[in-house]
């Protein structure tokens, strides 16, 4: 993984001074909020319900032992011991005191982290797919650029301003894993016939108020394009995105009201000006970026699939953890392995400090050191060798996180909610634990095969719920809860918005609606190879609607 | 009390006026005209030493046939976070090759500073007291090292080809 | 006219706060003042600018609450959260909201 050099740790020790010294002009009075917020914005600092917010980017998702650790530490040291990973890859610590955020920055700075641009009208984390650099099917690894777009967005002076914040995605492989086409840009690393490196550019996708699906506007950006191509898209938005209406300001909205076409030619002209100026990448930095990001020299390790098939053989858990949550890598004598953070009836996403120190032990005794959060809040150790599976399966059991349930009905996405953001309308975690309570049985969870469930508080939609197989969609209604269901959404290479199905459910009545979602599609599917998602699009949304409301007419809440 | 910074210092007798219905420019003193008031008068005569103010939904690039008549181009923060002057002020240095004195106008607060100079603005018309205070201390909030490259000027960064660093005080 | 509180979050920790009968920001809405017609009401707001002036707090805002046995119950779903914390266990150490309050 990418490792700070002088530059970067002289970066961020200045910047950590200067937030230190905004907060201190702050906590005296001589900067007022309004102007204090879209700065603090930019370091991560919300303010929710019971008290601020602060979120760590893990850029890419990426992290290893000793950043583990760190969180571990800040959790345990600043905050109520536990951090809540989120649908971007980052890392939310709900308790944390502004007067302290100074001196939690600095920690992180001594292990190459920070909260710079994870919230505020501005670039932020540049996602990718969580098994890059690990998946059997990846054509290149995305992580290099989304590193040199992560450096080269990093407090730009010409885009801190933004009409709204700004979401980019990169996936290296046929199967899309980083949600690209919901995304404010998405790009899609790829070759050509030339065996040439370069992206298929996506623009204006993204979920919120109004979800749209992003448009391809650029078939092949070659590599050395890059940050000329982004910096000519940035600059278009910036200059004419709306600034009249805050749910009216994303990029998506300027595509939708410009028009794919009209708008990729706006590009083009821009793009046409900066193409063979300064940010031209040189071949040379790409390689020393992507040398960063070289695979860990794996050993054979060929007693693995004999010991496995016999650990399989003895213990039937241990089978199934290994079916669900463990998936092909590049190299045969090894694993890529799901960590869920969905214990049944736990909290979607959340850690506590001593699992991630456990984390952190595994990762280092047993996948060389490297982790990743993936966008669904789940942790991935990306090379695992199959002859250790049994020693991290164990110590997973030991800190309660050896569900096997990566992909299917209790492997719930859930934001935070009403039960601590600010901007919600209704809960999503009781939701979710209900739901995985009544779904936890092993056999059933198998049976019913993979079904994503993603629950939003509110319509700004961090839990992704419009690209949910099934998504929930909590709001308010006479002052109480009231939850939309969606069906048939999907984030991945063939992204669908999820439909409506009708009115909405009590929260009570949630969960006996996912059942009856659940037995209708049991009752209709061809063959257990064939997943709710599929299903649905092949029936679709009539069998449902029946279900849930009979005869009566199904209007939407 | 508006008064005028550059990185040598605050300037006096400063002759720039933004007029209003109620402010006119007086004796010894000039007014910064709109775009179409700019093209307008441009157009209509020989004139040089023009002063422009440049709103943020203004298309910049049209003053391109004007460039060597202008002696200062404003460009318009209406609210601090209103970031379309960024491009404007970068579009006017990189792409029109704009020379003269380009002053930010608005709501110019310390924070932004920074940034306003990287987009090559090079004067600013400060109101906010903490601002003036800050910028009479020279205490800038900087990062002086850059991820980017931008209309000013600046050195070489470690590395890699996108990165700069400040350049030494002169 | 509803009874009504003033709320806000503290700006040194982010922590949710009422005001009490003695002008003091205090962390438990069941010591917070209440307003019971519009003087009072006017009050509060004008105590709430002051505070935010002097930037001891942040995000104030007037809020409804239903007095019952002497117990403060906010109309908002959202407000009862405020006042309770998270609606289930979350950290060792650390109280759920009283699903009871809670409800609608």
């Amino acid at each position: 993984m990418y490792r700070y050099d002088e530059f970067d740790h002289a970066f961020v020790a200045e910047r950590v001074a200067q937030f230190r010294d905004q907060v201190e002009r702050r906590l005296s009075g001589e900067l007022a909020e309004d102007a204090f917020k879209p700065l603090r914005l930019m370091n991560g600092v919300y303010l929710q319900l019971h008290a601020y917010m602060l979120r760590i980017a893990i850029p890419y998702g990426t992290l290893n032992s000793k950043q583990m650790r760190m969180l571990a530490h800040v959790a345990r040291t600043y905050d109520r011991g536990y951090g809540h990973f989120t649908t971007r890859q980052n890392l939310q610590f709900n308790w944390p005191k502004l007067s302290d955020m100074p001196d939690v920055l600095a920690e992180l700075a001594t292990v190459e982290m920070h909260a710079i641009q994870t919230s505020g009208n501005c670039i932020r984390n540049v996602t990718a797919d969580h098994f890059a650099g690990a998946a059997a099917d990846e054509v290149a690894d995305p992580r290099p650029y989304a590193e040199i777009l992560r450096q080269w967005s990093s407090v730009h002076p010409e885009f801190s301003f933004l009409p709204r914040k700004f979401k980019i995605a990169v996936t290296g492989a046929e199967r899309d894993r980083a949600a690209i086409q919901v995304h404010d840009i998405g790009l899609h690393l790829k070759k050509n016939d030339k065996g040439e490196i370069g992206f298929a550019v996506y623009v204006g996708g993204g979920q919120g108020r109004t979800p749209m699906i992003a448009k391809l506007i650029k078939d092949f950006l070659p590599e050395e394009d890059l940050l000329s191509y982004t910096t000519a898209v940035m600059r278009v938005y910036n200059l004419h995105g709306r600034r009249d209406n805050k749910y009216k300001a994303r990029i998506k909205i300027l595509v939708h009201e410009t028009g794919a076409e009209e708008l990729a030619r706006q590009v083009e002209v821009e793009f046409a000006a900066l193409k063979d100026t300064e940010l031209k990448l040189p071949e040379a930095d790409v390689a020393a970026i992507t040398a960063y990001f070289a695979p860990p020299a794996l050993p054979q390790r060929a007693e693995g699939w004999e010991n496995l098939a016999r650990w399989k053989k003895a213990d039937p858990a241990f089978s199934r953890w290994v079916h669900q949550n463990v998936q092909p890598h590049k190299n045969p004598d090894y694993g890529m392995v799901t960590i869920s953070l969905k214990p049944i009836g736990g909290i979607p996403g959340d850690a506590s400090d001593s699992q991630m120190d456990a984390v952190a032990d595994i990762a280092e005794d047993y996948a060389f050191d490297e982790i990743r959060v993936s966008h669904e809040q789940n942790l991935i150790l990306p090379h695992v060798a199959l002859a250790d599976l049994e020693s991290v399966y164990r110590g997973l059991v030991a800190i309660g996180l050896a569900e096997a349930n990566a992909g299917l009905i209790t492997d719930i996405i859930a934001c935070p909610g009403l039960d601590y953001c600010a901007l919600a309308n209704a809960r999503s975690i009781p939701v979710a634990q209900e739901i995985s309570r009544r779904f936890g049985n092993p056999e059933r969870q198998a049976e019913i095969g993979e079904l994503k469930i993603k629950i939003s508080g509110c319509i700004n939609a961090c839990g992704h719920h419009h690209v949910g197989h099934i998504g929930l969609l909590g709001v308010e209604k006479k002052g109480a809860e009231l939850y939309q269901i969606t069906l048939g959404g999907s984030g991945d290479e063939h992204t669908s918005i999820g439909e409506i199905i009708g009115r909405g459910f009590e929260p009570e009545k949630v969960t006996d609606a996912i059942e009856k979602i659940v037995d209708t599609y049991l009752g209709l599917r061809n063959d257990p190879s064939e997943i709710f998602l599929d299903a649905y699009r092949r029936v679709g949304p009539q069998p449902f609607k029946d279900a849930l409301y009979g005869d009566s007419k199904a209007e939407a809440a | 009390m508006t008064r005028i910074w550059r990185e040598t210092g605050f300037v006096e007798n400063d002759p720039w006026v933004i007029e209003t219905e109620e402010v006119n420019a007086g004796e010894g003193q000039k007014p910064l005209l709109s775009l179409e008031e700019l093209v307008a008068k441009a157009d209509e005569s020989n004139e040089v030493g023009f002063g422009v103010l440049i709103k943020p939904a203004d298309d910049v690039r049209k003053l391109e046939p004007y460039l060597y008549r202008l002696e200062l181009v404003a460009v318009a923060f209406p609210a601090f976070n209103d970031g379309r002057a960024f491009s404007h002020a970068s579009l006017l240095r990189e792409r029109l090759g704009y020379t003269n004195e380009l002053r930010a106008v608005g709501d110019v607060l310390i924070d932004q500073v920074p940034h306003m100079l990287r987009c090559g603005i090079d004067s600013f018309a400060v109101t906010n007291e903490t601002a003036i205070k800050r910028l009479t201390e020279k205490r800038l909030p900087e990062i002086p090292h850059y991820y980017q490259p931008t209309a000013r000027d600046a050195e070489p960064g470690k590395s890699y080809s996108w990165r700069r660093q400040a350049k030494p005080a002169a | 006219m509803g009874d009504k509180v003033l709320t806000a979050n503290r700006l040194t920790d982010g922590i949710a706060v009422w005001l009490d009968a003695n002008g003091t920001w205090v962390t438990s809405l069941q010591d917070a003042l209440v307003a019971r017609h519009a003087e009072a009401v006017a009050a509060l707001e004008a105590i709430g600018k002051t505070s935010y002036a002097d930037n001891l707090v942040v995000d104030v805002a007037v809020v409804d609450v239903q007095e019952t046995d002497g117990v403060l119950w906010p109309l908002r779903l959202r407000e009862r959260i405020r006042a309770q914390g998270p609606t289930m266990e979350y950290a060792p150490g650390y109280k759920p909201a009283d699903p009871a309050f809670i409800a609608v």
